[in-house]
């Protein structure tokens, strides 16, 4: 008797509790995503509507024009800097970072831990440390504004997280069928490409989708390397937009929104292997 | 049976293993070479591009050098004394890298705590807030300081337009020019940025702790407080080292945000070691001077990253 009467009170709190956490989540989450809802209106919204009301409203009529005016005064061109310089940055990237993590892990290598050390002192260097060198070395090789130049540096820059996440996920791989394979008499070559890097597949997409966010964001090394607007990446292009049309907010937030789109699809499909990659970074 | 057979044939098989694998060995040795040449292409760019310039930067520190002409004067290290002593930007670069050093060790990695807490038991939903509350660490810093300078705007931005509208007018203020405080708007900003990764460690550090020691808890009468001060927070120990370091090595690096957001300004007060070095660089031509501060900048990382190299590199 007791316990059937406690039981509907006890539930009835527990869904007033649960009541409340939601209700309390869906605030902090509205809050936290409020910078993002105010550049969507933003973008929608034709320039009389943000003069006179600001983006702290909804827009009176939706503005479409705003992305195409964008894309069409600058947008596009970084747009596709960006594109190129990411589609050929990221693969090349994986393939030496996955070689150089495959023989710190499997090859009875004697200097793996050192190297391994030497090559993690990049991810912590400053980026300023390397500047002023390497303006040099890019003006003596004709390197200094093209994308070529930059890509070669995106790729150097990436090998420390690359190698580090590749070994992270290629120690899990047992050591016993890297040897079978041995016995059975494959090349080292062939057990990196048939066995090796088939299994370490997730690791490969996880760095992939994080190399490639990383890559479309980055700005230092642009800013100093490429020096015509018809060179610029899409950080880079908006920055100078916005010093050029400050007052245009409207096709300002049109062109912002442009440039996160590909990210946020990214992050959209492939949002599992952001944490897995990480997990490999702490492992 | 049939397990019995396999086990038979599994150990025929070690034995065929032994004299293989010996002349596996010997072809290995002869094979030296081989993970140099695996190694080779990326330890080769890496070496180039981020190695070499390292240790030439700090060569060039010791020299007068305004970076195009051919002379270099050997100055020691004059160039750290005259910015110890003569060069006031650099003491509040020096500052303003202090103060968002300890906001970054505090808030982000709280935050994400907080966040990683309130996340990590499945609920229906709780995947959507989790990448609500990850997704501003995706974007560049630079479009994160852009969205925020037009928050920060003192007209048109939604900070003073809120507090207009729930009358606290006398609150309001041009954020970004005001030398006083424009340094903590951009702060914010960045924190806004740098709270999803601690979340995201500090899921994943959560997913290795064992329920059964909440339940334990539990049944001993632990309230959630106490459980999270006496289970919790003491398991996630590793967790938060790495956490405070790759904050802290972070928080040492930013520049895309200030450079978009105040460029350095008002009156060079939010002017952070990095962005200095810039300035003096690349519009003053004083390399010496710039890149003496690229190794001050470097020495203060060290400090956070020598831990973390070792806690990385070690034997497990």
């Amino acid at each position: 008797m007791n316990g059937a009467l406690a039981k509907p009170a006890n539930s009835l709190t527990k869904s007033i509790k649960v009541a409340v956490f939601y209700a309390a989540l869906a605030v902090a989450a509205l809050i936290w995503f409020t910078p993002v809802i105010t550049l969507i209106i933003t973008a929608l919204k034709d320039a009389g509507d943000f003069a006179i009301n600001g983006a702290f409203s909804l827009p009176k009529s939706i503005r479409w024009e705003n992305f195409s005016e964008a894309w069409e005064t600058g947008v596009k061109n970084y747009f596709w800097n960006s594109v190129i310089v990411t589609s050929v940055k990221v693969p090349v990237g994986i393939v030496l970072v996955s070689m150089a993590a495959f023989a710190l892990t499997h090859m009875h290598f004697k200097w793996a831990d050192r190297v391994f050390t030497y090559i993690l002192i990049g991810l912590i260097v400053p980026i300023q440390m390397t500047l002023v060198p390497l303006t040099l070395l890019m003006n003596a090789l004709n390197l200094i504004d093209t994308l070529p130049g930059l890509i070669i540096l995106y790729i150097g820059f990436g090998v420390p997280f690359g190698v580090m996440v590749m070994r992270g996920f290629f120690r899990t791989i047992p050591t016993a069928i890297i040897e079978a394979a041995r016995i059975d008499g494959c090349s080292w070559f062939r057990i990196f490409y048939r066995i090796a890097l088939p299994l370490a597949l997730p690791a490969v997409v996880s760095l992939c989708i994080l190399d490639g966010v990383a890559t479309w964001n980055e700005f230092i090394l642009a800013q100093i390397f490429l020096r015509s607007d018809e060179n610029r990446t899409l950080p880079l292009g908006l920055v100078q937009f916005y010093t050029q049309f400050s007052t245009q907010y409207n096709q300002l937030a049109a062109a912002v929104l442009i440039a996160v789109v590909p990210i946020v699809l990214v992050f959209l499909f492939f949002q599992r292997y952001f944490v897995a990659g990480m997990g490999g970074a702490v492992k | 049976m049939a397990t019995l057979s396999k086990l038979a044939s599994l150990s025929r098989s070690d034995q065929k293993v032994l004299p293989a694998s010996r002349s596996v060995k010997a072809r290995d040795d002869r094979l030296r070479f081989l993970p140099w040449l695996f190694l080779a292409p990326a330890l080769v760019i890496y070496s180039v591009v981020v190695v070499y310039p390292m240790v030439y930067s700090g060569y060039l520190s010791l020299f007068r050098w305004d970076g195009i002409s051919p002379t270099k004067v050997f100055v020691g290290f004059e160039n750290y004394i005259t910015l110890f002593t003569k060069n006031d930007v650099f003491w509040i670069a020096l500052k303003n890298n202090a103060v968002w050093l300890v906001i970054a060790l505090f808030l982000p990695t709280s935050m994400g705590l907080g966040f990683a807490l309130l996340l990590n038991s499945r609920f229906r939903g709780s995947h959507i807030f989790r990448s609500v509350f990850y997704f501003p660490a995706v974007l560049s810093l630079a479009v994160v300081g852009l969205i925020w300078t037009w928050i920060y705007h003192p007209d048109l931005g939604l900070l003073n337009q809120m507090l207009r509208a729930v009358g606290l007018k006398a609150l309001t203020r041009n954020w970004l020019s005001d030398p006083q405080i424009a340094l903590y708007p951009v702060i914010i900003a960045a924190t806004w940025n740098a709270v999803g990764l601690p979340m995201l460690l500090y899921l994943a550090g959560l997913q290795t702790i064992p329920q059964e020691l909440h339940e334990a808890a539990k049944v001993e009468g632990a309230g959630p407080i106490q459980r999270f001060v006496y289970v919790t927070f003491p398991l996630l120990r590793e967790t938060t080292l790495i956490v405070l370091a790759i904050t802290a090595i972070n928080a040492l690096k930013a520049y895309d945000i200030v450079y978009a957001m105040t460029n350095g300004g008002p009156a060079n007060r939010t002017q952070l070691l990095s962005t200095w070095m810039y300035f003096l660089t690349y519009n003053y031509n004083q390399t010496g001077l710039g890149t003496a501060i690229a190794v001050i900048l470097f020495s203060l990382t060290m400090i956070f990253a020598v831990p973390y190299i070792r806690f990385m590199t070690r034997k497990t």
